[in-house]
């Protein structure tokens, strides 16, 4: 009996602590680690660190073009691939869900891109996106040269492939929610709805989408947590280039880290992005329901 | 359910919307096609005739003659990775999830508040520590360098998965093995682990897709070429004046094939498992 309380007491903490100890060591350690070192000048091999208190702060904010630009960037990045993949998500959950046929199929088809590795994707669009590649092909086939393009060397076409990249990719991730959450609408209320003659925009403002409000704000959450991991694709696709025009918080930080040596400073982006990882878990805490007992 | 597909059906025009979804779909799968493919033409015909299906099928690229490219290496190596780190996840991401839902811990809350907080925080974010860390304990070109900041970069999320879906396991089957004389452990053992073995393929298959396709951390840690994993090996093939089309479109393919035949198995267990678990249990 004695052995059983015991058990019963501790053998909680026995199955969790394991786990804990590994998320503690290889990511909390190195957070604060993060938090640390952005407090010091650094190369990350010398003994020597110098306590810099909040001047490497200082300088990220005030006397750096190229943290604004990757800042820019990454915002663009954040917000245009979350709209972009919600929006896609939400229209092809809406069209799934009126019952189109070979729905099923669709579904498998849309989710299939997800199981690729950002590397892989990147070689494949690159492909298409580079100057011999398909897109221009595609458009001398069409007659349009004029519109052919460096897309990958010009700002203001790279940056939206590689948005339009991750939309392809992941769309399909807001979609299968889209889809569970439009199922769970009560077949009546658009029933009367069609008695009244309410015609098809009409039901999916003021049904369909009001119904899935919570659902729509929930996805946006995620996506914006799993676009954090943009930064492999731009890092793969044009490291930052060309001349550090798509420069995102990522790649800032492995060049001033590993590129010239200055961990100090990269900490100081480490830490503006854990702080924002950290504001939208807090979001997802708020609006995924965990918060409420 | 008649009902359901009459009020349904008309919301938009049918035959537009089936060409639109066809053209989407198209777009989904083209791209992995067209590497399928390309991967079985000659050399020539990659450059030659890049988007349409090869005359002849080639198996010459699968052999990397000409790049030396060491594909049975990199394979075994992310079979190995990938195994292990997935087995280690799943074991102890799924005993504390147990622990979380079923057993009585001080501070429960506090344990999900701080997981949740971790799930957003990217890897790239604490890579320079990380990397510091890993090659001071003399772990770089090592796997269990590469596993553990796997299994603490995964586990939350599976924790998290897990404990939802243990809040939903019937106490009933439980206090029923206590009855028959079990205590906790040997109901965990007989009663449990049978019991939620569906829940746990969804978050392996999940992992195993997420693990074999990470490039981040096998790049900063892996740089011996006999220890690369496939993700990284294939960089290999980007190099500025590389045109060696045919040995990367083979290293792709094999690169991609295993999730694809995960994913075609296993899809239904995919797209459950993945909206299950986002949305508190």
């Amino acid at each position: 009996m004695r052995k059983n309380r015991f058990l019963n007491n501790y053998l909680g903490w026995f199955f969790l602590l394991p786990v804990l100890l590994i998320i503690i060591g290889f990511l909390v350690v190195p957070i604060f680690e993060s938090i640390r070192n952005s407090f010091f000048t650094w190369d990350g091999f010398s003994p020597v660190k110098k306590f810099v208190g909040i001047g490497n702060y200082i300088e990220v904010f005030t006397n750096s073009d190229e943290f604004l630009v990757a800042l820019k960037n990454t915002f663009i990045f954040q917000f245009g691939i979350t709209a972009g993949q919600v929006t896609t998500g939400l229209i092809l959950a809406l069209i799934i869900d009126s019952r189109v046929r070979f729905w099923r199929a669709y579904r498998v088809i849309f989710f299939l891109p997800y199981v690729l590795s950002a590397f892989v994707v990147v070689l494949i669009w690159g492909k298409v996106f580079q100057h011999n590649g398909l897109l221009n092909d595609i458009l001398a086939s069409l007659n349009l040269e004029s519109l052919q393009r460096y897309w990958l060397l010009k700002t203001t076409t790279s940056i939206p492939a590689m948005i339009f990249i991750r939309i392809w990719q992941f769309a399909s991730f807001p979609m299968l929610f889209f889809m569970a959450g439009l199922q769970n609408i009560d077949e009546q209320i658009y029933e009367a709805a069609k008695i009244d003659g309410a015609t098809t925009i009409q039901r999916i403002t003021r049904i369909s989408i009001p119904m899935i409000k919570n659902l729509i704000m929930l996805m946006v959450t995620m996506n914006m947590i799993y676009n954090f991991n943009t930064f492999v694709l731009v890092f793969i696709m044009t490291r930052g280039g060309p001349s550090g025009a798509t420069e995102v918080l990522g790649t800032l930080i492995y060049k001033f880290a590993f590129g010239i040596q200055r961990v100090g400073y990269s900490s100081v982006l480490s830490v503006i992005c854990i702080i924002f990882a950290l504001v939208m878990g807090l979001a997802y805490y708020k609006i995924s329901g965990y918060g409420k007992k | 359910m008649k009902s359901k597909i009459n009020s349904r059906s008309n919301i938009f025009g049918r035959s537009s919307m089936q060409i639109l979804l066809i053209f989407w779909g198209l777009m989904q799968i083209y791209p992995i096609f067209w590497v399928f493919t390309s991967s079985l033409k000659t050399r020539k015909e990659i450059v030659t005739n890049r988007f349409s299906l090869p005359s002849s099928l080639h198996f010459e690229n699968f052999k990397f003659s000409e790049s030396g490219f060491a594909i049975v290496t990199y394979f075994k190596n992310s079979v190995f990775v990938t195994f292990l780190t997935v087995m280690l996840l799943i074991i102890l991401s799924y005993i504390a999830g147990y622990a979380i839902a079923k057993l009585t811990i001080k501070g429960k809350n506090i344990i999900i508040i701080f997981l949740i907080a971790l799930l957003g925080i990217p890897i790239y974010s604490i890579m320079v520590p990380l990397y510091i860390y890993i090659s001071k304990l003399g772990l770089l070109n090592r796997y269990i360098g590469l596993i553990l900041p796997y299994i603490a970069s995964h586990s939350p999320f599976t924790i998290l998965m897990l404990q939802a879906y243990f809040r939903q396991f019937p106490d009933e089957l439980i206090e029923a093995a206590k009855i028959d004389g079990c205590n906790d452990i040997s109901a965990f053992i007989r009663v449990v682990i049978p019991v939620s073995m569906g829940a746990v393929s969804t978050v392996l298959i999940l992992n195993f897709i997420s693990i074999w396709n990470e490039f981040l951390l096998a790049y900063l840690v892996l740089k011996d070429s006999a220890s690369k994993t496939l993700t990284v090996g294939l960089l290999e093939f980007v190099g500025e004046y590389s045109t060696d089309w045919g040995g990367l479109f083979a290293g792709m393919t094999i690169a991609i094939l295993p999730t694809i035949i995960f994913y075609l198995i296993f899809h239904r267990n995919i797209i459950k498992g993945v909206t299950a678990g986002a949305v508190k249990g």
